[in-house]
């Protein structure tokens, strides 16, 4: 087990761990305004195909970057303005977010990236590379990361902060909790929701943006592969705070970084299915749930 | 009734229509020849030579199985006020229950079809338990939770096919085939798909209609998902008609699982198609979640995804076209027909 759970595999835990804090805090930002966002997944895979075609067709990485916010803050508009303007489900919209994204990228990406690919030009982008710190970038942790990780890393500080001394922050507790209420006390209640929205598609358009421009150089079909909604377990894990949700995502992190790492590899002998390793976030959160871990309570006035 | 019934549908067909044009065109395909692909891939007509009507209702009929007890199993559930998104998870846990049950030995020859078709049902059930517990008991989410016990199922039969229930006989991530006597027969000989597997789903549907508007237990059912509070004062016992609707809804979604596997694939491998549980959300919703015009709305479903698909061997445009229309007819029927209708958290 020792030659396990070394530096490395912690490095690859927080690695794995960005796009799910990203999109967790995102995630947070539109529920803790009473939205339900259960289309954080379809933002993330089209988040992640915007990058891939931005940064291909510019030859910038921050062309890229910006494209996966724009696309990121286009699918939260649509979610903003199917509830709170037509008064849709909040549920019934993201899942048609989420299969809007699946579709239209897979559909751009066969019309715009396979042909690049079959006439023999590279569909690969450069990605951040690890960034410096005066030294600091030497600790274990931090060796080989990207900006968009340290960056992930401090944001639920910045966000919890946010949440807590200032005006903004009360106000998005009043809106979360009773909206009725806030609305009386002159809390512009759709404004707030707005903004908890969008900026949810920004983080999870960045999330997006990590696993193309950080992580893997390219994009692949329905490459989130299911991190939006554990981007949503570890929001629930987490209890809606910034804190719990970053260190839930981590936690999850490290779920799929020791996978990575046993793969093919025996502990003591044994062949661990990995499988059920990947099934530890979604069995934790069921347990959760049950309230077997203390009691879970969303905002609530998330949903109305 | 011209105004609210009519006008938005012909306005929602108008804009399926507007769409599906717009993405044929960006594929940079003639919109007038592919109109007609995709009618011929839906309906098989006007006729081809590659393609004649039997290979578009081979296709149609096989995806309308699956639609309607995916669309029947969410139908269901959002009657009693639940969303079930953990349709595919059931999905996948029935189809390896039916297959399981299908390749064992000693089973006798007229009771095994049935048997592991039940056994489909009933597994699908069961996965659907634990979420309605949490609902009706711990005030869970049941969205969270369906959507938890998916990736716990995707995972869960990936190992079991991969490790435990593998094929002795080869390397590949499959279960043995099923045992002839399991297997259900096909509509119609030259078809590769489409098996008896319908006939069980239509009846499922007409049943589920009788059920619903026709006894009492379908009236607190939907009473219960019309508003929870209400039907609890007026003495109907809610939490066990929600609990009850879920363990239906994931026997409906397990059965399609143990449809696909006797009527079609004879196994389960891994890859299963598991996405029919969350089309079926689509046709759900396009029903109104009523089961008789869930027949209709998961027959138009099935005709667009056959039509999309005849238009991608054809001309080779991406077969998601027909995915990027399912998502703007959800948002279109949620926010023409489903406004300020709100399910219960």
């Amino acid at each position: 087990m020792g030659g396990i759970l070394d530096a490395e595999l912690f490095g690859t835990a927080i690695r794995q761990a960005t796009p799910l804090i990203l999109a967790a805090l995102g995630g947070l930002l539109s529920e803790r305004v009473g939205v339900v966002n259960i289309g954080l997944e379809g933002k993330i895979l089209m988040g992640a195909f915007a990058a891939a075609l931005g940064a291909l067709l510019s030859g910038s990485l921050w062309v890229g970057l910006a494209a996966a916010v724009l696309v990121g803050l286009a699918l939260a508009l649509i979610h903003a303005v199917a509830t709170q303007e037509w008064r849709t489900d909040h549920i019934v919209s993201g899942v048609a977010i989420n299969l809007l994204a699946l579709g239209l990228s897979t559909y751009l990406f066969r019309q715009i990236i396979v042909p690049r690919e079959e006439a023999g030009e590279s569909s690969v982008v450069p990605t951040f590379g690890a960034v410096s710190l005066g030294g600091l970038e030497n600790l274990p942790l931090l060796k080989d990361q990207s900006w968009l990780t340290l960056f992930a890393l401090v944001l639920p500080f910045v966000l919890l902060a946010l949440l807590t001394r200032t005006r903004w922050g009360v106000r998005v507790y009043a809106v979360g909790n009773d909206s009725q209420k806030a609305r009386m006390m002159g809390v512009p209640v759709k404004r707030m929701r707005y903004l908890g929205v969008l900026l949810s598609g920004v983080l999870a358009g960045l999330a997006g943006a990590f696993l193309v421009l950080a992580a893997t150089g390219q994009f692949r079909e329905n490459m989130s592969a299911g991190r939006g909604f554990i981007a949503l377990a570890a929001l629930i894990f987490g209890r809606w705070h910034p804190l719990g949700a970053a260190g839930a995502a981590i936690g999850f992190g490290f779920f799929e970084a020791l996978q990575m790492r046993l793969q093919g590899q025996p502990v003591f002998g044994v062949q661990l299915p990995t499988d059920l390793l990947l099934m530890l976030p979604y069995l934790l959160t069921v347990i959760a749930l049950m309230g077997l871990l203390g009691k879970m309570k969303p905002p609530s006035d998330l949903g109305n | 009734m011209l105004r609210t019934r009519v006008a938005p549908a012909l306005l929602g067909a108008l804009m399926v229509l507007t769409v599906l044009g717009a993405l044929v065109l960006a594929a940079g395909k003639p919109l007038g020849e592919s109109f007609q692909i995709i009618l011929q891939g839906a309906t098989g007509y006007p006729r081809s030579e590659a393609f004649g009507p039997l290979d578009a209702w081979d296709a149609v009929l096989h995806d309308l199985t699956l639609l309607v007890l995916t669309g029947l199993a969410v139908a269901v559930a959002l009657q009693a006020g639940l969303f079930n998104i953990g349709a595919a998870g059931q999905l996948l846990v029935g189809a390896l229950a039916a297959a399981w049950v299908g390749t064992q030995t000693g089973i006798p020859a007229p009771v095994h079809l049935p048997l592991a078709l039940a056994a489909g049902a009933f597994a699908g059930a069961l996965w659907a338990f634990p979420p309605a517990w949490l609902k009706v008991r711990r005030g869970a989410h049941e969205v969270i939770s369906t959507i938890m016990f998916n990736y716990i199922a995707l995972y869960l039969t990936h190992w079991l096919v991969t490790e435990r229930l593998k094929d002795p006989a080869g390397d590949a991530p499959q279960t043995a085939p099923i045992a002839e006597v399991a297997r259900l027969p096909m509509l119609h000989e030259a078809f590769l798909q489409a098996s008896w597997g319908l006939a069980i789903a239509v009846l499922v549907a007409l049943g589920l209609w009788l059920a619903l508007y026709r006894t009492v237990w379908g009236y607190e059912t939907r009473a219960t998902g019309a508003n929870r509070d209400a039907a609890d004062a007026a003495g109907a016992p809610t939490a066990r008609r929600m609990t009850e609707a879920m363990l239906l809804s994931g026997a409906l979604a397990g059965l399609a699982g143990a449809i696909e596997v006797c009527g079609v694939q004879y196994r389960f491998f891994e890859g299963f198609p598991a996405e029919y549980g969350f089309d079926g959300i689509a046709v759900a919703l396009l029903a109104g979640n009523h089961p008789a015009l869930t027949l209709v709305s998961a027959y138009l479903m099935s005709a667009l995804r056959s039509g999309a698909y005849h238009l991608h061997a054809e001309t080779g445009a991406p077969k998601e076209i027909a995915v990027v229309v399912q998502a703007v007819l959800i948002l279109y029927v949620a926010a023409v027909y489903l406004r300020k209708r709100r399910i219960e958290g």
